[in-house]
C-alpha cells in the first residue's frame, strides 16, 4: 500500500507538468476573451504524448496504464486549467473504445477530432434541456449519466442556442436532445462504469484547480506587502493559506485513494468517486474564493488570474451532477469497506 | 501509488479480525476513575497475552516487529470490531513509547518499553505549564543536576490522566541561560516519586470525573539516566514526540469515526425515516461527513505512506487540523440528530458526552491555530510574523 505516485508515475507528471507550463500557461486564458477557448490546438500534441489513451489497455489502441496515472494526469489539465472538453475527447475515446468502433476511437486517440461535453441543466431546464461546453465545432457530444456513457452526433441536438458563458473563455450553448435519436456509439454502465471514472477524474481536475489558487494565494502573500511586511507574515492571511493547504490535502489524499479503489474494481468504486469529487470541488471552490480575499482589489479584477480558478472551480462542480447532487447519491450506497 | 496488501498483510488482516470478533471486550468502558484504569490495562493485557500488542514495535521490546502498513490494517480491524478506546494507553502506545524507541538508551528501552505493551504502566504527558502552552518552549519547571540526579521543582497542568497514571514524559528546562529552545531535556518521571502532588481539574464533558490534574513537583529527584537525547536536547525530542502524536497517533481515530458517522447514519434512519434523512439538512450534513470521513481515512493512508517515506514531520499537521475539525462536525450533528434527548446527559450516555469531549480535538496536541502557523511558515514557507 502506498498513495504517494512511484518514480515511474512521477516521470509522468513531470513530463504533462513540463509540457502544460510550456504549451498552457494560465496567462493564456488573458488573450481567449469571449473568441473561445484555443486549447482543442493542444489535443493533437497531447494525443501524441499518449495522454489521450493512458488508461486504455493496449488492445484498445491506449497505453494501458492504471486509473491511477490517468487521475495525475487530469489534477495537471485542472492545475492549468485546460478546457474541459478535454473529458469529452478522452472519456469519448473510451466510450467509443469499449463499443468496439476502432475508428472512431483512433480518430479520437489522435486527437483530430472533436468532442463537446453536454451537462443537464437539471431543474432549470427539465429533462431534455442541456448546456453543451465547447461544443460548437465539435462533431460528437459526450453525455454521460447514470445509466450509460454515449457520443451523440451534434446534430442530435436541437434548439442550439449560444449563451455568454460565466467562464467567459469557454464556449457555453444550451441545446435539448431530439427525440428519440440515437448515439453514435454508446456503452452501458454494466459493460464499463464511465459515469465513475468521469467523477474521478473530475475530482482529479478540481484538486488540481484548488491547488493552483493555493499556489497563486500562497506566492502573492510572498510578495505583496503592506505595513512594511509581506501579507503573508499576517496571521489572517497565513491562516487563509493554511486553509488551502488542508483542502487540497484532503481532496488530494481522496482523489488517490478514489483512484486506486477504481484499479482495483472495488465495489466501492462509486462512492470514493462520488466522495473526492465532493470534497475536491468543495477544495477548488473555497480555495479560489479565498484566493480572491488574499489578492485585494487585485483578486476582483479581470487583469488577475484569479477569476478563471473561481469560475472553473463552479463549471467542475456543475459538470456531471453538483454538490447537492452528489451530496444525495453519496447517501445511497452501502457502508464502504 | 497501490492499494496492494500483500498476501501476507490479508493474511494478519484475517488472523486480527478473528481475534478481534472474539476477544474484544464487550462491556461499555466506564468514562472515569479506577474502573477505566483496570478496564484499559484489562484490555492493554489481553492483547499482550494473546501477541497482539505494539504491532510495529520492535520485537525485543515485546513488539510484533511489523511495518505502519500492518498497524494500520490492525487498527482498521479493531475499529471495525468496536474494541474500545483504551485511551489511558494512548501516551505510552503512540507518543511516549515511540520516543523512547526513535531516541531513548538501550537501558531505557529495556526498562520502560514492555510495561507499555504489557498493560502493567500507564503513561501521561507533562508538556504543558500555566505559563507555557502554545509556546511550549518558553516552560519554566526547572530541573537542577545534583550527582547524578536531577532535582524537579515547578508545575505542569492539563496532564491527561495524571492521577492513574504510572510515568510521565516531562519536559524540564535544564539549562535556564541559554536560549528558550536549547535549555530543554526530556525526562522519563516515575508518578511516585516523592516531592510530587497532585491537583485534579474537572472537565465539562463529565462532570463528576477528573480527566487532567496539576502537577506540582517541590524538589521531586530522579535519577540522570532517565533523560532521552542529551541533557538540553529536549527540545528535539519533544519534536519527535509531537510528530508521533500528530501523525500516526491519529489513524486509529479516523478510522473509528469513519465508522461512527455510518453509525449515524443508521441511527438518524431509524429516528427520522429514511426519506426524511435524504431531504433534511441532516441528509446533507451526514452526505458531506461521509465524503469527508472517506478522505479522512486517505489521509492516514498518506500519512503511512510519508512516515515509509520520511517526509517532514510537519506535513502531519495537515491530517491533524482536517480531522480535528470533522470530529468536531461529527460529534456536533450525533448530538443534533438526537434532538432534545441531548439535553438529558445521563452517566450512560456517550453522544453528548463526546460532544463536549469533541471540544478538545483543535485545542490538544496544538491548537488548530497553532498547527495553522505550521502549515503556513513550514509546509508553505510563508514568513514568520515575529
Ligand atoms: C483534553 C485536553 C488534553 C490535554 N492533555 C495534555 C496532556 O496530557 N499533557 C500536556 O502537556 N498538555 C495537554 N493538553 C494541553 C494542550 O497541549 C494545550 O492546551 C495546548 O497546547 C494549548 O495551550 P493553552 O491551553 O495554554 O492555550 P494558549 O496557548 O493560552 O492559547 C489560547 C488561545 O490562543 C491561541 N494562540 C496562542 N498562541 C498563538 C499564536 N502564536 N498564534 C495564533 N493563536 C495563538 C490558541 O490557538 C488558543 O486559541 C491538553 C489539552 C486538552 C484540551
Amino acid at each position: 500500500m502506498d498513495l504517494l505516485p512511484s518514480s515511474d508515475q512521477q516521470q509522468i507528471v513531470d513530463t504533462i507538468q513540463d509540457f502544460l507550463r510550456n504549451e498552457a500557461p494560465v496567462d493564456r486564458l488573458r488573450e481567449f476573451g469571449a473568441i473561445g477557448n484555443s486549447d482543442a490546438k493542444l489535443w493533437p500534441k497531447l494525443a501524441e504524448l499518449g495522454f489521450f489513451g493512458l488508461s486504455l489497455p493496449e488492445e484498445m489502441g491506449g497505453i494501458g496504464l492504471s486509473a491511477a496515472e490517468e487521475m495525475l494526469v487530469f489534477q495537471q489539465f485542472g492545475y492549468h486549467l485546460i478546457s474541459p472538453a478535454i473529458f469529452g475527447t478522452i472519456l469519448g475515446a473510451r466510450v467509443a473504445a469499449f463499443s468496439g468502433d476502432a475508428h472512431l476511437r483512433d480518430a479520437l486517440l489522435s486527437g483530430e477530432a472533436r468532442v463537446g461535453v453536454a451537462n443537464s441543466r437539471g431543474a432549470a431546464g427539465g429533462t431534455d434541456a442541456f448546456h453543451l461546453f465547447e461544443a460548437d465545432e465539435a462533431e460528437l457530444i459526450l453525455l454521460c449519466d447514470d445509466d450509460e456513457a454515449a457520443l451523440y452526433p451534434r446534430s442530435a441536438f436541437t434548439h442550439i442556442e449560444r449563451v455568454n458563458s460565466t467562464d467567459a473563455v469557454l464556449v457555453l450553448e444550451r441545446a435539448r436532445l431530439g427525440d428519440s435519436v440515437e448515439p453514435r456509439v454508446r456503452v452501458s454502465k454494466e459493460t464499463e462504469n464511465i459515469h465513475a471514472r468521469a467523477l474521478m477524474l473530475m475530482g482529479a481536475y478540481a484538486l488540481g484547480i484548488g491547488q493552483g489558487a493555493r499556489d497563486m494565494a500562497v506566492e502573492y502573500a510572498q510578495v505583496r506587502e503592506q505595513f512594511g511586511k509581506p501579507i503573508g507574515s499576517f496571521q489572517a492571511i497565513k491562516h487563509i493559506c493554511a486553509d488551502m493547504a488542508i483542502r487540497s490535502e484532503a481532496a488530494l489524499c481522496q482523489a488517490s485513494f478514489a483512484a486506486l479503489v477504481m484499479d482495483d474494481a472495488s465495489p466501492d468504486t462509486e462512492f470514493h468517486a462520488v466522495a473526492s469529487k465532493i470534497v475536491a470541488c468543495e477544495s477548488a471552490i473555497k480555495n479560489a474564493a479565498d484566493c480572491v480575499q488574499v489578492h485585494g482589489a487585485f483578486g476582483f479584477t479581470a487583469e488577475a488570474n484569479v477569476h478563471h480558478y473561481l469560475k472553473r472551480s463552479h463549471v467542475a462542480d456543475r459538470l456531471f451532477g453538483g454538490l447537492r447532487e452528489q451530496r444525495r447519491r453519496i447517501l445511497t450506497f452501502p457502508t464502504p469497506a | 501509488m497501490d492499494l496492494n496488501f500483500t498476501a501476507e498483510d490479508r493474511q494478519f488482516r484475517e488472523e486480527a479480525r478473528e481475534w478481534l470478533n472474539a476477544n474484544v471486550f464487550k462491556e461499555r468502558r466506564p468514562h472515569g476513575g479506577q474502573e477505566m484504569r483496570e478496564y484499559d490495562l484489562a484490555w492493554q493485557r489481553t492483547q499482550y497475552d494473546a501477541g497482539w500488542a505494539g504491532v510495529s514495535w520492535p520485537k525485543e521490546y515485546g513488539g510484533m516487529g511489523l511495518g505502519l502498513t500492518r498497524q494500520l490494517i490492525w487498527y482498521e480491524e479493531y475499529a471495525r470490531a468496536h474494541a474500545p478506546d483504551n485511551h489511558l494507553c494512548f501516551v505510552g502506545l503512540n507518543h511516549g513509547g515511540p520516543t523512547i524507541i526513535a531516541r531513548g538508551s538501550e537501558e531505557q528501552k529495556k526498562e520502560h518499553l514492555r510495561p507499555i505493551l504489557s498493560g502493567e504502566k500507564i503513561w501521561c504527558q507533562g508538556f504543558s505549564e500555566p505559563n507555557a502552552g502554545s509556546d511550549l518552549a518558553s516552560l519554566k519547571t526547572r530541573a537542577v543536576i545534583d550527582g547524578d540526579e536531577l532535582v524537579i521543582t515547578g508545575s505542569k497542568i492539563w496532564t491527561s490522566h495524571g492521577h492513574l497514571s504510572d510515568m510521565q514524559e516531562l519536559l524540564v528546562r535544564t539549562d535556564p541561560g541559554a536560549p528558550k529552545h536549547k535549555g530543554i531535556s526530556w525526562v522519563i518521571f516515575d508518578m511516585n516519586t516523592p516531592g510530587l502532588d497532585l491537583r485534579p481539574i474537572d472537565i465539562m464533558s463529565a462532570p463528576n470525573h477528573t480527566h487532567f490534574v496539576q502537577c506540582f513537583y517541590d524538589e521531586a529527584r530522579v535519577p540522570l539516566k532517565n533523560v532521552v537525547g542529551d541533557v538540553n536536547d529536549g527540545w528535539s525530542v519533544a519534536m519527535s514526540t509531537l510528530g508521533f502524536e500528530r501523525g500516526t497517533a491519529q489513524i486509529k481515530d479516523q478510522i473509528r469515526y469513519a465508522f461512527l458517522v455510518e453509525d449515524m447514519i443508521k441511527k438518524a434512519r431509524d429516528r427520522y425515516g429514511a426519506e426524511f434523512v435524504s431531504t433534511d439538512e441532516f441528509g446533507a450534513r451526514l452526505a458531506q461527513l461521509r465524503a469527508d470521513m472517506a478522505a479522512a481515512r486517505a489521509m492516514t493512508y498518506m500519512a503511512v505512506s510519508r512516515a515509509e517515506r520520511d517526509v517532514s514531520p510537519a506535513m502531519a499537521s495537515l491530517m491533524r487540523a482536517m480531522v480535528g475539525q470533522v470530529q468536531q462536525r461529527v460529534r456536533r450533528l450525533a448530538f443534533d440528530i438526537i434532538g432534545a434527548d441531548g439535553l438529558e446527559n445521563p452517566e450512560d450516555d456517550d453522544w453528548v458526552y463526546f460532544y463536549l469531549r469533541s471540544y478538545a480535538t483543535t485545542i490538544a496536541a496544538g491548537t488548530l491555530q497553532i498547527q495553522r502557523n505550521i502549515i503556513g511558515e513550514r509546509v508553505l514557507g510563508l514568513p514568520r510574523g515575529r
